[in-house]
């Protein structure tokens, strides 16, 4: 097939592409879809389940069957509608759902097996033996059926998105749409006309004639004053594929998808608009009617036939046949006639029909089969009694159209049958601002689509106090449909439904035997609609075949409504962008640039990247350097960056009272210059976290929260000051990142502190355990000290400016050199602690209570605190287990966290259960391995030696119950 | 879904961190007599109505302030928002 | 004056500064910040408080609301200074707590008018770009985090975010500039 002439593609411009490894040529301005067809290619996919030969059925993104393969290696992306593939230079295109070649696929044994395929197969048939299923049927059913094959490759693109405000979102850029974005833009209000296709103009750029001026003079005209509007965006290529709540839409701009490469272009972008009102210019998709072998390749919808004709100046064969129950096949006869294709027949089932040219009209007939294994060769027509067969390449099918009103039941407003439109039609407010227009409202004819887009814009913003004028608007046509109902033709072969997911009308009568009567249930049981293109083509088909097997109406039998998105979003562009190491925020220490000088190893902990350790040349395995570090700390001085715990400014002249409340112990009491340890319960009586209070005036204090849970900490501080406490004097404000905090710990810590203070006196006397100050350091510098340790040894922690930790960090490790000084990182932190007993998120682990910790008395009872009265519900005052320290008999034993504790000899049960490990490290003190956990009576097994268990792998260490201290029990250090 | 910030307009949902039934203001005195069975109640026993239903949003990404949101749970409709310190000062 | 030395939220000694067409990108080590909050009975301070979603300069400093009764101070130039001090002394009766460190600024300037400003805006955060004129302040969310975000002027606009997701803010930033550099 040569080209048509006209079309509105750019003969200037030739493309080159293949189509599996063949090479083609095309123009700017051709789909993949069209450049195929003008190259005479017609078998572009296999059919999902049947693997039946398939090619084009429309010309946009309603696509079922020409799903393909584009680009290769990491760029390789499946299901692309080839109706939608923006032509381009060397682009490349492969078919799928095939075993062997596109001509002879092996799987299409499948088509010959076809009695065994019906609806509910799968569900019947691969339910037993159960085993097969993981194994057998699924592997071999994916291999299949699947849709296209991924790369294994990492997305190579990059997506990014945006917000966008707008008084009025104008959804699709046909006829309607054009018209609701000039009535609106030139009121002077915000407007946003976003068009899934690379050029504006929708049916205006697939119909003859459709304005009494040529369409593409009066688009350019609108284009132009468009461009000159400021208030007014147009975006191209931009899907908006889902309606939310408050007239919030989601929408994907393919930004560099028509490009041979991005470049440093973003592939595609997501934008999130929120428009006051927006009015859904969506058009309509038509529908075919199911007949014997309808689904051969040339068998296509009768408008797609007239846009690949008039746009793309294609025809999918030199010899057309058309079947229609309206007169818009007739409009693709005379179209595609005046084209020089010639027209063997319009099959109308509508009896008395005219012919509205020069050919044949089979009035009152049907198509009923159709021949040509890998395309179009014939089809039979059976009209008054009489069958016959007719030579052609294509059949053009025009059963109707259905408004694309997907957007508005997006929140689950339910289309109403409208006998008039013979279509399902969007109630009003169905979703709240969202008026329709055009062939979407089921207004179709040109003139209808521009009057109705301007009224809607006009009326849209007369809500928001916008008064706009209706423009001048061309002439457009109003011819009607004359629509004659029908569904499908009846018959004894399979007469496809849905193409993508091989649905056909017997799976719906099989469906209606199986009482899957109900919408929902159709749907479900026989996948009718549930592939990529959601069915957007053969719902209404489905759902009509199903109310004549009932005898109901259509209206009565309802329909099933539709969810976003629109048409398919990549992941990519969903995850907009935030993906690898920006797939979160990443928050450095402010002694990170010190630490990766010294080569730390870094690891993550929630969004924050701390140093885990910090090898010495030599060092092989990190226990070396952790041990090193422990060691280091406990015979000399150790410093580590502890910025990540959260601070909170607490500030007023009721700070303590609302400390008093929050916390589970006494904060109000506290003296100025001391610290005290804090514990907060949950309102229903479980510990939740822990830190430090330290009060630095009368009516501030500074406290800390764990790394974890810093933010959500902070907002219940919030709820506790403005909804439980409004009444009180108090501020609350973060200062977590204003503040490099580093603990210096060690029985050295003092001796170092004295070398960098501006004489501020650390003598025990003047200074001691649990005291804070203010004071300056280093010269001058503004600095908190807080003595406060969470190693068991003398420990300070110093707080200056977050510019200064880095400098201060490499300070004290330089005058430190002879005393000692080690920069530890998180897992010596964890094994300090771990040898002192203190608890951590593992003790905190939302299960355990103060009791558990050993702090049951701290919960005051001479004041209401969050948590206080349910922390004495009988339950969990019961409860026996308490922390201890476990250690194994043998040294050589492993001590693994979530291991559970038994009396020796005991079957292990949950019965017998007495508690678990909650950590575990080795101890470079103890010499070896040793763990922290919650045991029955624990306080009084001292010495006892019990099971722990962890049979995941296969392990059971006899342990020996000790103090939860390994150090210092009596607490002598960190008091000297 | 936007939410009606009293302070600063229509701010978009994703900004806010949400809590649930704004009865959690209504906390009981811990000191009272028969404080035990009102925290039981006040912390396990919430209503969950399908329809309007007053709830309590933090604006976390904003200015930090709760709000009491009256919002229809089943069709997302919002019939108002006041600063939780109001209402419950109010309450008071 | 202590002998420490200072360095940038991004990690360098010297601040950052990017150029993308007509916007310079730029990390301001030099601002600085402290929050002020106003105590029950407190007198009203002598600080500029302007109202919900507003930003003012008056003199050598500027403020923005951030949330009731709350405002964050700024000192353009003063970060070495001990700002919080100066301000708590403006402010008597209130709560002052010192904020510079715990944010990082970056200053964006377009040399050629509101345009690009608005176009970089609709890339990083969700507010009407258009009505978001000179005089604006909020916070955001921005990246999973929250930002506040400033109009300085038709061509200026400012993003500070917290300092330990400095590296962060500026990788996001920097390339929604790019972008519409790329773009345009």
């Amino acid at each position: 097939m040569t080209r048509l002439t006209g079309g509105l593609i750019d003969r200037s411009r030739s493309l080159n592409f293949t189509f599996d490894g063949k090479s083609y040529t095309g123009h700017a301005g051709d789909t993949l879809a069209s450049a195929l067809l003008a190259n005479d290619v017609r078998l572009m996919g296999r059919s999902f389940k049947y693997h039946r030969p398939r090619g084009v059925v429309s010309s946009g993104s309603e696509e079922p069957n020409a799903l393909v393969e584009l680009r290769s290696g990491a760029w390789q992306e499946p299901n692309t509608r080839a109706t939608v593939a923006e032509l381009f230079d060397e682009l490349e295109a492969k078919s799928q759902n095939k075993i062997g070649s596109l001509s002879f696929d092996f799987l299409a044994v499948n088509d010959l097996l076809s009695p065994f395929f019906a609806a509910g197969f799968y569900y019947k048939t691969f339910m037993w033996p159960r085993a097969f299923w993981e194994k057998l049927y699924e592997p071999a059913i994916r291999r299949a059926a699947g849709l296209g094959s991924l790369t294994h490759e990492a997305d190579p693109d990059s997506y990014d998105a945006g917000f966008l405000h707008c008084d009025l979102l104008v959804i699709g850029g046909g006829a309607a749409g054009i018209a609701a974005a000039l009535t609106a833009a030139r009121s002077g209000a915000r407007v946003i006309l976003a068009d899934e296709d690379f050029r504006l103009g929708g049916r205006l750029l697939a119909e003859s004639n459709p304005l009494e001026q040529p369409a593409t003079d009066w688009i350019a005209g609108v284009e132009a004053e468009f461009a000159s509007l400021p208030n007014l965006r147009v975006m191209r290529r931009t899907t908006v594929w889902g309606a939310f709540d408050h007239g919030v839409f989601g929408a994907v701009e393919r930004v560099s998808d028509h490009l041979p490469t991005p470049g440093k272009r973003v592939r595609q972008s997501l934008w999130r608009i929120t428009a006051k009102r927006a009015v859904l210019a969506a058009g309509a998709t038509e529908r075919h009617i199911p007949f014997a072998n309808n689904d051969r390749p040339g068998v296509m919808l009768a408008g797609a036939m007239r846009a690949y004709a008039n746009r793309w100046a294609v025809s999918p064969a030199n010899r057309v046949a058309i079947f229609t129950s309206n007169d818009e096949g007739h409009r693709t006869a005379v179209d595609l006639a005046a084209k020089g294709v010639e027209i063997i027949a319009v099959v109308d089932a509508r009896t008395g029909a005219k012919s509205q040219g020069g050919y044949r009209t089979i009035a009152g007939g049907h198509v009923t089969d159709s021949k040509g294994r890998l395309g179009l060769t014939s089809v039979q027509v059976t009209a008054n009694g009489q069958t016959e067969w007719l030579d052609c390449g294509a059949l053009g099918v025009a059963g109707g159209w259905n408004p694309n009103l997907h957007l508005a039941s997006h929140h689950r407003g339910r289309p109403q049958w409208d006998d008039a439109a013979q279509a399902f039609l969007a109630q009003d407010g169905a979703v709240p601002g969202l008026t329709i227009a055009g062939a979407a409202a089921g207004k179709g004819s040109t003139a209808q689509a521009l009057a109705s887009g301007a009224q809607a814009a006009q009326a849209a913003l007369g809500d928001l106090g916008i008064t706009a004028t209706l423009p001048d608007l061309p002439r457009g046509e109003d011819a009607q449909m004359n629509q004659h109902a029908l569904w499908h033709v009846p018959g004894k072969g399979r007469a496809w439904v849905d193409f993508q997911n091989d649905v056909t009308v017997k799976d719906v009568k099989l469906a209606h035997q199986e009482n899957m009567v109900p919408v929902e249930h159709l749907k479900r049981w026989t996948t009718l609609g549930m592939a990529t293109d959601q069915g957007k083509t053969s719902n209404v088909t489905a759902l009509a075949v199903m109310a004549e097997l009932t005898g109901k109406s259509i209206n009565q039998t309802g329909t099933t409504i539709f969810r976003p998105p629109y048409t398919p979003v990549s992941m990519g562009v969903l995850g907009g962008g935030d993906t690898g190491v920006h797939f979160r925020p990443r928050r450095l220490t402010p002694t990170h640039e010190w630490a990766k000088s010294q080569g730390a190893v870094f690891v993550e902990v929630g969004q924050w990247m701390r140093a885990q350790w910090y090898p010495k040349p030599g060092e092989t395995h990190w226990r070396q350097s952790v041990d090193r570090e422990v060691l280091a700390t406990r015979k000399g001085v150790g410093i580590c960056d502890v910025t990540t715990l959260g601070k909170v400014d607490v500030q007023g002249a009721d700070a303590g009272e609302f400390l008093n409340r929050v916390y589970a112990n006494a904060m109000g009491s506290l003296k100025v210059g001391m610290v005290r340890y804090g514990l907060m319960l949950r309102e229903d009586g479980f510990a939740w976290d822990d830190g430090t209070c330290a009060r630095l005036s009368e009516t501030q204090y500074v406290v800390t929260t764990t790394t974890a849970n810093a933010g959500t900490i902070y907002r219940h501080m919030e709820f506790c000051r403005q909804c439980l406490w409004p009444e009180l004097d108090v501020q609350l404000i973060s200062t977590t990142d204003a503040w490099a905090q580093l603990s210096v710990a060690g029985p050295n810590a003092r001796k170092l502190l004295e070398r960098v203070v501006d004489g501020f006196d650390l003598s025990n006397e003047a200074f001691p355990f649990m005291a804070c100050a203010a004071l300056t350091i280093c010269g001058g510098l503004r600095a908190r000290i807080f003595r406060i340790s969470f190693s068991g040894e003398l420990a300070y922690e110093i707080a200056v400016p977050a510019r200064y930790g880095n400098a201060l960090m490499a300070r004290l490790i330089e005058k430190g050199a002879d005393l000692g000084a080690t920069p530890y990182g998180t897992e010596t932190l964890g094994v300090l602690r771990i040898e002192k007993g203190h608890a951590a998120g593992n003790e905190l682990n939302g299960q355990t209570t103060a009791q558990m910790l050993g702090m049951g008395r701290m919960v005051s009872t001479k004041k209401d605190s969050i948590g206080a009265v349910l922390s004495r519900r009988e339950g969990m005052v019961a409860d026996r287990r308490v922390l201890v320290g476990l250690q194994p008999v043998d040294a050589a034993d492993p001590v693994v966290a979530g291991s559970h504790l038994f009396t020796q000899g005991a079957e292990q049960n949950t019965a017998t259960d007495q508690g678990w490990i909650t950590s575990a490290c080795f101890s470079p003190h103890i010499g070896s391995a040793i763990g922290l956990g919650y045991l029955e009576n624990g306080a009084e097994r001292m010495g006892e030696v019990i099971t722990a268990a962890n049979p995941l792998q296969g392990q059971s260490v006899a342990m020996r119950i000790v103090s939860a201290h390994f150090v210092d029990p009596e607490g002598g250090r960190l008091r000297d | 879904m936007l939410i009606p910030h009293p302070l600063l307009g229509l701010r978009d949902a994703e900004e806010f961190t949400y809590l649930g039934d704004a009865r959690l203001l209504d906390r009981p005195d811990g000191m009272a007599e028969g404080a035990a069975a009102a925290f039981y109640e006040y912390v396990h026993l919430r209503d969950n109505p399908a329809g309007v239903h007053r709830e309590l949003w933090f604006h976390e990404q904003g200015d930090r302030s709760w709000l009491v949101v009256t919002r229809n749970t089943v069709t997302h409709e919002i019939l108002g928002a006041e600063l939780a310190r109001n209402v419950k000062g109010g309450a008071a | 004056m202590t002998d420490l030395h200072p360095i940038c939220a991004l990690g360098a000694t010297q601040p950052q500064t990017r150029r993308f067409g007509p916007l310079t990108l730029a990390e301001n080590s030099e601002l600085a910040l402290a929050s002020v909050a106003l105590r029950r009975d407190a007198a009203s301070p002598d600080l500029p408080q302007p109202v919900p979603g507003e930003w003012q300069a008056a003199g050598d400093i500027a403020a923005f609301w951030t949330g009731p009764d709350q405002w964050m101070v700024e000192g353009p130039g003063l970060a070495a200074t001990d700002f919080a001090a100066q301000i708590a002394a403006r402010a008597p009766g209130c709560s002052v707590t010192e904020q510079t460190d715990g944010f990082v600024a970056f200053e964006i300037t377009s040399t050629t008018g509101p345009g690009p400003i608005r176009a970089l805006l609709e890339k990083l955060v969700n507010v009407d770009a258009h009505r978001f004129t000179a005089g604006h302040a909020t916070r955001t969310g921005f990246h999973h985090m929250s930002v506040f975000v400033i109009r300085r002027a038709d061509d200026r606009l400012a993003l500070i975010g917290m300092r330990s997701a400095a590296g962060t803010i500026w990788h996001a930033l920097t390339d929604a500039a790019e972008q519409l550099e790329v773009m345009a």
